[in-house]
């Protein structure tokens, strides 16, 4: 620790540029790393808002919402309670003059169940008529007020807006919920389709007829572009960590081969490798906190500062986890000169 | 005491094979200045790498306090040349990134007995006349001040060998002698054994033994 500190402190240039790579390099993961989540939330906002489990839908629909239609038949073994809700939904274009249309996703739901209960209201109530439906709180940043009446495409007649809902997001587009017969309408539906899912906050097992329960987890994992955009941020933010990691590794293997005749100096005199090897090591920790912790400030600068209509999202965990990554990633490069600190030769001091 | 017994150093095998020094046996004492002269490529910096433990002999022995020094492991040798050798060093034995005074906090974080005491190094520090520059760093020193730095440095640990390569090359001749003085003090009031390898006929004033190397052998000139 003596070291190494001594070292940043007397060679302050060569360190604060060292630092400045590392706050690049983890702002930029970071940033990233917060978009992935950011946009990953805005497939699911919805689905993780309503805390399900399992979902039942026709085993014929590829595990797509859109494809799925639920029958009275289908299930008439499905037994109601507290935790079960039904889900009807249908992609839609809401517009009204002098507001910018927006692409959005209706949902139909039953008053009496927990997604119109557990509905989150920023402003205004919740509908309680089929004229009415409440909407993410996209369309207000849009420019959407209260009371104003939606048109939707593939519906008869409008639709006023009674409130802006919170977490109401499904496949990056906005809800808006409204009711079943609302939806059946708009998808053309006989009386006896009862919804495209049903919804459940518990594991259960469910087979009759078309219908079939699945893993909440799948049913995300299916979503239209969610695998894909996922991989993408993923892979992205893996090959920063490897890149980091080289970085780091170059910039302290570079410092220890200029540094070669002080330390063969100071083996000469006895200092122990040890001493040297941990300093090299606590130094790469110290420069790795000093730049991941200006990394983690100047991000929150960039939530505060970006509009709310960028899907950024940085939870502390994923701070935190990303930040520990770097931290190891600064550990494990700066093991790479390790060997040549170990061979120095202290003769090289009497030349 | 430093002992080499019938020390060789083989550099290089087949038709680059080098004989750096052969067949040296040679001591020295503690309360002695020995002086190690002679032509450059005579293997006077061998002879002081082996006498030093920074490397070891193709054959011979060599012994450092009492302690044969192929018998120790590197944790053991470095142990070894921390408590027992001070070095003065050509390249001079400073840690460009630590102040003077620093340099000394570096030997007592590592060795935590046995180094001078502040009053000894107090008056070391005088005695030198560097007592002002503990808070300067080496780059802020002129070529003589980082010398005695050096000096004061190898001397911290209170060693009882003094290894020094050509400790008075930078220094005009007023400190010469003075430094001269100092490693005969050393010698004789410290009870250390001083062995300087040099060029400099101004120290010949202050060594009990006086050693021509040639050719890799040692000739006794002087006792």
């Amino acid at each position: 620790m003596f070291l190494a500190l001594k070292e940043i402190k007397h060679e302050k240039l060569r360190y604060s540029l060292i630092v400045l790579i590392i706050l690049l390099i983890s702002y930029l993961i970071f940033l990233l790393s917060a978009l992935a989540i950011g946009l990953a939330s805005q497939n699911t906002q919805a689905i993780n808002s309503w805390q399900a489990k399992t979902v039942v839908l026709n085993e014929n629909a590829n595990l797509s919402l859109t494809q799925s239609v639920l029958t009275k038949k289908d299930l008439q073994d499905w037994h109601q309670n507290a935790d079960t809700a039904y889900i009807g939904q249908v992609p839609t274009v809401a517009k009204k003059a002098g507001r910018p249309s927006v692409s959005a996703q209706f949902f139909g739901i039953k008053s009496q169940q927990f997604i119109y209960q557990k509905q989150v209201l920023l402003a205004g109530k919740r509908a309680r008529a089929p004229h009415q439906v409440t909407v993410d709180v996209t369309f207000k940043q849009k420019g959407y007020r209260l009371g104003d009446w939606l048109k939707l495409s593939g519906a008869k007649g409008k639709y006023q807006i009674t409130g802006f809902v919170r977490d109401a997001k499904y496949n990056i587009a906005p809800i808006i919920y409204g009711t079943l017969p609302v939806w059946r309408k708009m998808r053309l539906l006989g009386p006896d389709v009862v919804a495209s899912a049903v919804i459940y906050k518990r594991i259960t097992a469910y087979h009759h007829g078309n219908a079939k329960h699945y893993p909440i987890a799948k049913l995300v994992a299916k979503l239209p572009g969610y695998h894909a955009q996922n991989l993408t941020f993923g892979l992205m933010i893996g090959f920063l960590f490897v890149i980091s990691l080289m970085i780091i590794a170059v910039f302290l293997y570079i410092l220890t081969i200029q540094k070669l005749q002080n330390f063969a100096v100071m083996r000469a005199q006895g200092i122990p490798s040890r001493v040297l090897v941990s300093a090299t090591i606590v130094q790469a920790v110290i420069l790795m906190i000093v730049g991941v912790a200006l990394a983690l400030a100047l991000m929150q600068i960039t939530l505060a500062l970006l509009p709310a209509a960028v899907p950024i999202a940085f939870p502390p965990m994923i701070g935190l986890v990303t930040a520990v990554g770097m931290l190891l990633m600064g550990v494990l490069g700066s093991f790479i000169p390790v060997r040549s600190i170990l061979k120095v030769d202290p003769a090289q001091a009497i030349s | 005491m430093i002992e080499l017994k019938h020390v060789r150093k083989i550099y290089g095998s087949g038709q680059a094979r080098v004989v750096a020094i052969q067949d040296i046996n040679f001591k020295i004492v503690q309360g002695e200045v020995a002086l190690l002269m002679g032509p450059s490529g005579a293997g006077k910096s061998t002879l002081l790498t082996i006498a030093g433990s920074l490397q070891k002999p193709s054959s011979g022995e060599v012994v450092i306090a009492g302690q044969e020094v192929s018998k120790l492991s590197t944790r053991e040798l470095s142990k070894l040349r921390l408590s027992e050798l001070g070095f003065v060093l050509q390249a001079y034995n400073l840690v460009p990134f630590l102040t003077v005074a620093e340099q000394f906090q570096l030997v007592d974080r590592i060795k935590h007995n046995g180094n001078l005491s502040h009053e000894e190094l107090d008056k070391l520090l005088q005695r030198l006349d560097i007592k002002q520059l503990l808070n300067k760093y080496p780059n802020q020193l002129s070529g003589g001040q980082r010398q005695r730095v050096s000096i004061a440095r190898a001397l911290y640990p209170n060693p009882s060998v003094i290894l020094a390569d050509e400790p008075t090359a930078s220094l005009d001749s007023e400190r010469a002698v003075a430094v001269g003085q100092l490693f005969q003090q050393l010698a004789q009031e410290y009870h250390k054994a001083v062995l300087l390898v040099t060029h400099d006929q101004r120290l010949e004033t202050y060594a009990d033994h006086i050693y021509q190397m040639l050719d890799g052998k040692i000739q006794v000139a002087d006792n």
